[in-house]
């Protein structure tokens, strides 16, 4: 290969100014989202599980729907297909607040809550039934049960698969360059659109990438040993036997 | 909305894009049976391996599993797609690589799911298994593995209707799959909703179809906690 | 089984290394192979797209075909195969330095940057950057853009020139025109630039052609040429010869007339000074 690798485009000029701003637009766009699947997919997964029918057709077809269509035709739907349905003042003022961002937020939110609350529900349903009698029994209400034993165990149990989620959500949140947002992976390629550089650029989001991803994975596998309920989890890599 | 484009391309959007029939490489389903299957087998010796006593073995499959679980497909396969010319100066064609990339990637989260399939069988029955005097081996292959696949069934559904919608990663490299096909038609035509209200039937008819499905093995196979 | 696997890796490393050390130039390559590979577009009408009838067909591709291929044929003495892989604008540089590819023929801009990592042939097509408009709006050019909504393409020229040229327009880059134009179409952006041949052809294929307007002077300078790997002088002379003799002779225009003339997919005509800058790049045999 007759290339000459040069790395210090990587930091010389704009480039790593560029990059930086790149990863904190991946941030905020996935922790945004990260929160609004969270909120979603524990009410959906939760609400699958519960005993009024109604409820669990809801969130079944909720999670249905939406788990099921590419990320990418969300992001189209929520860029495109939503504002004409918003009040003039409101599409006025996203499309100077950065519209693409937030439909890249509800896009990316909305799709990973359907698949959160696939985890969520087989977390609960992994909790033996003999836990909803017991508190039943003592008098809580199908509310307080959820609220203070069900959802509590199930946020421990599910903690390995949430983390793979998460991850995926990082990784799903470069889709958002289709809509214009100047994430991390759009940066990468606007480097290389100035340098002509693709290996270094390339080479740079991809070591970001691992390195988020890294992070957040140790810090999950710490959380995860912080709040294990003795006992009641395998402890550690449960690797013997 | 004009679904007249959706006629004029039906068979370039599923004969080329969706089962990979045509000049183009490409197909979704040409891609994601064939990766589903070969990234199994890989994950499972290397969800094995992470199961494994001696840290020489474990440690490996471990890394292997973080760093393709920490860097997007997307680039996964960029880097196939260059790598392998770079050093063998031979070009492979689209499919190789990325059915290679897919392999490769796919197997570090179905390696997870063999592992998690494994540790959910209860370790009485590998007790009672050792007692018997079975060796390791055969006590994987005849009493642990069969138990552990029937748990993992939901979890590898769930990851092939993922792995279908990824295949359009793979359109970095030229590569024709579902979407991609929409996008090489929308180029030409200019019509995106009506285009991508097309894939977005067709992909949700098979993930909704699998899910289904699966949802009865899970209820057949679930021994009912009561 | 583990030392197995590190020995393999260190003979498959032992031959790569041994591979990169004896470089092989383009034209031993397509000789050896047969084939000619280039990097295209499936989704730059004219240039390179995918016609109705599924065929990979366009401009810069007719050019390679009709051009370049007869002259590698006479300098190899043999018919060679032509093999189309795709390229995108983060691909279509590594492609090449990855011998993937021979040449990349699409809308690629001869750029100096560019042409410290890849050679150019002569110069095939020449456009600048300009803006789509609704029709009647207030966007008449470059200067009236302060502050206004402005889509582009991601990886192209032109963004680079908006971004230092006027720093208060609000960008918006999108990866292909049909994202672009949808955002135009509903009033997300107020234009969008991109080549002006580029917004011609987008203009044609439009539901409602009238209703858009391609406005202002050109902004920029976009030179499309084919690239090569560096310092390969040998194949680019081949490729120059090619796109030298069809400007020479007719074979340059009926081409161009065949994709943007008044019956092409997007009627261009060709100005008299852009022909004559054409045909000036031809040196004497």
């Amino acid at each position: 290969m007759n290339y000459q690798l040069n790395w210090s485009i990587l930091w010389s000029g704009q480039t790593g100014g560029w990059l930086l701003n790149g990863l904190l637009t991946t941030l905020e766009i996935s922790s945004l989202a990260w929160l609004l699947a969270l909120t979603l997919g524990n009410v959906a997964g939760a609400l699958r599980t519960a005993p009024i029918p109604p409820f669990r057709w809801l969130a079944s077809a909720y999670v249905e729907f939406f788990r099921n269509v590419p990320l990418l035709v969300w992001m189209f739907f929520w860029y495109f297909g939503m504002p004409p349905l918003l009040p003039q003042a409101l599409q006025d003022w996203l499309l100077d607040h950065g519209a693409e961002f937030w439909a890249g937020v509800c896009a990316l939110g909305v799709y990973h809550g359907a698949r959160f609350s696939e985890v969520i529900r087989s977390g609960i349903q992994s909790i033996p039934k003999t836990q909803f009698e017991a508190a039943h029994s003592t008098g809580l209400t199908v509310w307080q049960t959820y609220r203070l034993i069900i959802v509590p165990i199930a946020l421990r149990l599910i903690i390995p698969p949430a983390t793979n989620e998460t991850l995926n959500l990082i990784k799903n949140s470069s889709v958002a360059l289709t809509i214009g947002v100047a994430e991390l992976t759009f940066q990468t390629r606007q480097i290389e659109t100035y340098t002509a550089k693709a290996f270094e650029a390339l080479a740079a989001g991809t070591v970001v990438y691992l390195v988020l991803c890294l992070a957040i994975s140790t810090l999950m596998a710490v959380v995860e040993r912080r709040v294990a309920i003795p006992g009641m989890i395998a402890q550690g890599n449960a690797s013997e036997f | 909305m004009d679904f007249q484009v959706i006629f004029n391309n039906f068979r370039f959007l599923i004969l080329q894009g969706f089962f990979g029939f045509g000049t183009f490489a490409g197909g979704t389903l040409r891609l994601a049976l064939p990766a589903i299957v070969l990234g199994f087998i890989l994950g499972t010796f290397i969800g094995l391996a992470r199961l494994a006593r001696s840290r020489w073995i474990h440690w490996p499959a471990r890394i292997y599993v973080e760093f393709f679980r920490g860097v997007p497909l997307v680039m996964v396969i960029f880097w196939f797609w260059f790598i392998i010319p770079a050093l063998t100066g031979k070009s492979l064609p689209e499919y190789a690589v990325a059915l290679t990339a897919f392999v490769i990637f796919e197997a570090a989260y179905l390696a997870e799911i063999v592992r998690a399939g494994i540790q959910s069988v209860p370790r009485g029955q590998i007790e009672a298994a050792t007692a018997t005097g079975l060796s390791r081996a055969q006590l994987m292959r005849h009493v642990v593995l069969p138990q552990a696949l029937r748990n993992m069934i939901p979890a590898l559904v769930t990851q092939f209707i993922v792995l279908l919608k990824d295949t359009s990663l793979a359109s970095i490299i030229g590569y024709v799959d579902l979407t991609k096909a929409a996008q090489i038609v929308n180029n030409r035509e200019i019509r995106p909703f009506e285009l991508y209200l097309f894939i977005a039937l067709i992909y949700w008819l098979c993930s909704y179809s699998m899910s289904r499905y699966t949802r009865r093995w899970e209820n057949r196979l679930s021994p009912s906690p009561s | 089984m583990k030392r197995r696997f590190c020995f393999w890796l260190i003979v498959l490393l032992c031959i790569s290394i041994a591979d990169l050390s004896r470089a092989e130039t383009t034209l031993e390559k397509i000789d050896k192979s047969g084939t000619l590979i280039i990097g295209t577009r499936t989704g730059s009408p004219p240039f390179a797209y995918v016609n109705k009838n599924n065929e990979w067909v366009g401009f810069s591709i007719d050019l390679v075909e009709k051009a370049i291929l007869p002259v590698l044929n006479k300098k190899l003495n043999k018919q060679i195969k032509l093999e189309k892989k795709e390229s995108a604008p983060q691909t279509r540089i590594p492609l090449l330095q990855s011998n993937a590819v021979d040449l990349i023929a699409e809308t690629m801009t001869d750029t100096q940057s560019r042409r410290d990592n890849v050679d150019f042939s002569l110069t095939f097509f020449v456009t600048g950057a300009q803006f789509l408009v609704k029709k009647g709006g207030a966007i008449k050019g470059i200067q009236t853009i302060a502050g206004k909504r402005i889509a582009a393409q991601q990886g192209s020229t032109n963004a680079k020139i908006i971004r230092e040229r006027v720093p208060s327009a609000k960008l918006l880059e999108f990866p292909d025109q049909p994202a672009a134009f949808q955002a135009l179409a509903q009033g997300q952006v107020q234009a969008y630039t991109n080549d002006g041949i580029q917004l011609a052809g987008l203009k044609a294929k439009a539901p409602k052609p009238d209703d858009w307007a391609g406005v202002g002077e050109f902004f920029s300078y976009e030179p499309y040429g084919i690239a090569m790997r560096k310092n390969d002088s040998d194949f680019r002379q081949a490729v120059n010869v090619g796109l030298m003799d069809a400007l020479a002779s007719n074979l340059y225009f009926e081409i161009y007339d065949k994709w943007f003339g008044p019956k092409g997919e997007v009627p261009y005509p060709l100005l008299p000074e852009t022909k004559r800058f054409l045909q000036m790049q031809v040196v004497p045999k």
